[in-house]
């Protein structure tokens, strides 16, 4: 792709910078040919060229950021940091302000493990699988949590608020320390990392004073060169509780069953209940049950049903740890299950010792890490991809079958398939809504920035807000969070514009613009 | 165990055919291990449980069971072309993940000389 210049930027100031981030990195990691951008476009985008970089750096250590940021600053370059850059369905690699140059921290991977405490301190380009590896390969008695996209980064995807199916999925919550590099090219570290050679910098989370490890999740405040991640200990035993639902309406009871284990403690991991769409999508393609535009029949879905095996619904919960603490969790949970349905759950059962070599279906309950379910961007042949749509809901079942019900119908208006998943939180449920689509699909393309308007403005009726979004729909999903006439929003602008005088890093992420690209908000 | 050669077990079956100008590959560098970059830079899809063994193997006529070290119809210009352009449901690989040496040396596994 040609090259796009940051707004505002005259072609010789850029090349200016190009030429010092060169002195700064060495030459081979400024990419900045037509291919090098091409290679960070958003492989998923409905409109590729709406995000496209200027270029790329890919630097090797903090020290070698906070020269670029330092560059950055002298010529207002707008950088736009990603970790692995394998946030597929919210913007992969690309930055939100086209023109941007991504700085990508892909090669600073190094793992510094704490073996006693089960702490594991990361760069960003670590990824599950590195991190599994390196488990392995040392024999640690820890197991990772990992995302349904393992292929991406530990320390971006806790960043993002990504989850994982263990007891450890919640993946920002197991953040302890972070270090930064601020926009200014100053290093921090939070927490008891602030006093030098701290011993309990990733094992106590808040230091002294104010508590900053947030203030860098989903924002454009610093750039995250380190982070301490808590690992779980390896359980003595995992028990699995699956059950496979076979009516729509079975959503309602299912969620008020769990959200009660979730409240009181019973089930400590989140159990995610998903449509029949998510196990098909992996296994099968539409076009092998029907070649009509429109969403799928009911009868259809019945046949692909049948054919898999799957229930409309279906949900798997997991018990780690004491095997006698498990199995009488077990039996609690399925007593509690038996009470709203006589279909048994299936029940699986390992222990220490036995060899842990999970089926497919299996291996993210292991802390495995996995990347098969990203085959659901075949679905509907051709280059495929995905959008996440992704409100937050109270943990009653009544919101989430009306939630269901609102959402379902929007898919048949649009033509789509539906696609739904239900994430038990402790006290509230993130309803994951995938929209695939077939990139070379002319009308269904056409239709799915309709179709997420549409989904948004629904949710905000209910006055619930996504918890991440896509870089298309970052001012829109800001936008929604409307107290006091966005208060919120000034307060984090009024940050930025503190930290980040210039604007150059990541504007408009989150809905953050600096003052420098403010109207550029759409 | 190494988790990228996890056995497949329920995967199974239609990659999009996806063609593309290609892109000259560079040279391989003889002080780097193709076989363990593959591993370690593309085995988290395409080897084992990956999404790429998944979607490969249905294509109609693979005889290769989705995996790519087990062709022999890979040239090192089409393996190139792919990583940085993408395939199907491949996204781009850039340089800042899988360098251009690295690249060649993968390039060079996945088209050596076999009986």
């Amino acid at each position: 792709m040609k090259r796009t210049l940051p707004p505002g930027l005259a072609a010789t100031q850029f090349d200016a910078a190009l030429k010092e981030f060169g002195h700064a990195i060495g030459e081979d990691w400024v990419l900045a040919t037509d291919l090098d951008r091409d290679t960070y476009l958003d492989h998923f985008a409905v409109d590729e060229a709406a995000h496209a970089p200027s270029a790329a750096l890919a630097p090797l250590t903090a020290a070698e950021v906070q020269e670029i940021l330092r560059i950055a600053n002298r010529h207002k370059v707008p950088l736009w940091p990603i970790s692995r850059g394998k946030n597929f369905g919210y913007g992969g690699s690309a930055p939100l302000l086209k023109g941007s140059v991504v700085l990508d921290l892909s090669r600073m991977k190094k793992i510094d493990f704490d073996a006693e405490n089960g702490v594991a301190v990361v760069e960003p380009g670590v990824g599950f699988y590195d991190l599994y590896d390196y488990i392995q390969q040392h024999k640690l008695p820890y197991w990772t949590s990992v995302p349904g996209n393992s292929w991406g980064s530990v320390l971006g995807n806790a960043l993002d608020r990504g989850v994982g199916y263990t007891t450890y999925g919640e993946h920002t919550a197991r953040l302890c320390g972070l270090e930064v590099v601020m926009p200014n090219g100053e290093l921090l570290r939070t927490g008891m990392g602030a006093m030098s050679g701290s011993p309990t910098w990733n094992l106590y989370r808040y230091g002294f004073g104010p508590s900053w490890e947030q203030m860098f999740v989903q924002s454009n405040y610093g750039v995250v060169t380190k982070a301490g991640v808590w690992l779980m200990p390896a359980p003595e035993s995992m028990i699995g509780l699956d059950l496979e639902m076979d009516n729509a309406d079975d959503l309602g009871w299912v969620v008020d069953v769990v959200a009660g284990m979730r409240r009181d403690g019973l089930l400590q991991q989140s159990p995610s209940i998903g449509s029949w769409l998510r196990q098909a999508a992996v296994l099968t393609t539409r076009k092998d049950w029907y070649d009509k535009p429109g969403a799928l029949p009911d009868e259809v879905i019945a046949a692909i049903r049948k054919k898999y095996n799957i229930g409309w619904w279906s949900i798997s919960l997991r018990l780690y740890g004491y095997e006698s603490v498990n199995e009488a969790s077990a039996a609690i949970i399925q007593a509690q299950f038996a009470r709203k349905s006589a279909k048994p759950m299936t029940v699986t059962r390992w222990k220490q010792g036995e060899p842990l070599n999970p089926s497919p279906g299996q291996a993210a309950f292991a802390g495995v890490p996995i990347t098969f379910p990203l085959a659901n961007a075949a679905w509907h042949g051709g280059r495929g991809g995905h959008l996440g749509y992704s409100p937050v809901l109270p943990a009653n079942g009544k919101a989430a079958m009306e939630q269901f019900r609102r959402t379902y119908d929007r898919y048949k208006e649009f033509g789509m398939d539906y696609h739904g998943s239900f994430a038990m939180g402790e006290r509230s449920i993130v309803n994951v809504n995938q929209v695939l689509f077939n990139k070379d699909d002319r009308d269904m393309m056409g239709r799915v920035g309709k179709f997420f308007r549409a989904l948004v403005d629904d949710a905000s009726k209910q006055h619930y807000g996504e918890y991440r979004t896509h870089i298309d729909y970052m001012d829109l999903v800001a936008g929604t969070y409307d107290f006091n006439n966005h208060a919120l929003r000034r307060a984090n602008e009024t940050i930025k514009d503190a930290l980040d005088p210039n604007g150059i890093l990541a504007p408009g992420k989150s809905g953050i613009w600096p003052k420098r690209y403010r109207n550029l908000r759409t | 165990m190494n988790i990228r050669i996890l056995k497949p077990a329920a995967l199974a079956v239609v990659g999009a055919a996806v063609v593309c100008a290609a892109i000259s590959a560079p040279q391989a560098s003889d002080k780097l291990d193709g076989k363990a970059l593959y591993r370690e830079r593309c085995g988290m899809c395409h080897q084992g449980i990956g999404m790429a063994v998944s979607l490969l193997s249905r294509r109609p006529g693979d005889t290769s069971k989705g995996l790519l070290e087990d062709r022999k119809d890979l040239s090192a210009e089409f393996v190139f072309t792919a990583a940085r352009t993408g395939i199907g449901n491949m996204p781009r690989i850039a340089r800042g993940e899988v360098s251009d040496p690295e690249l060649a040396s993968i390039a060079d596994y996945l088209t050596r000389a076999r009986p």
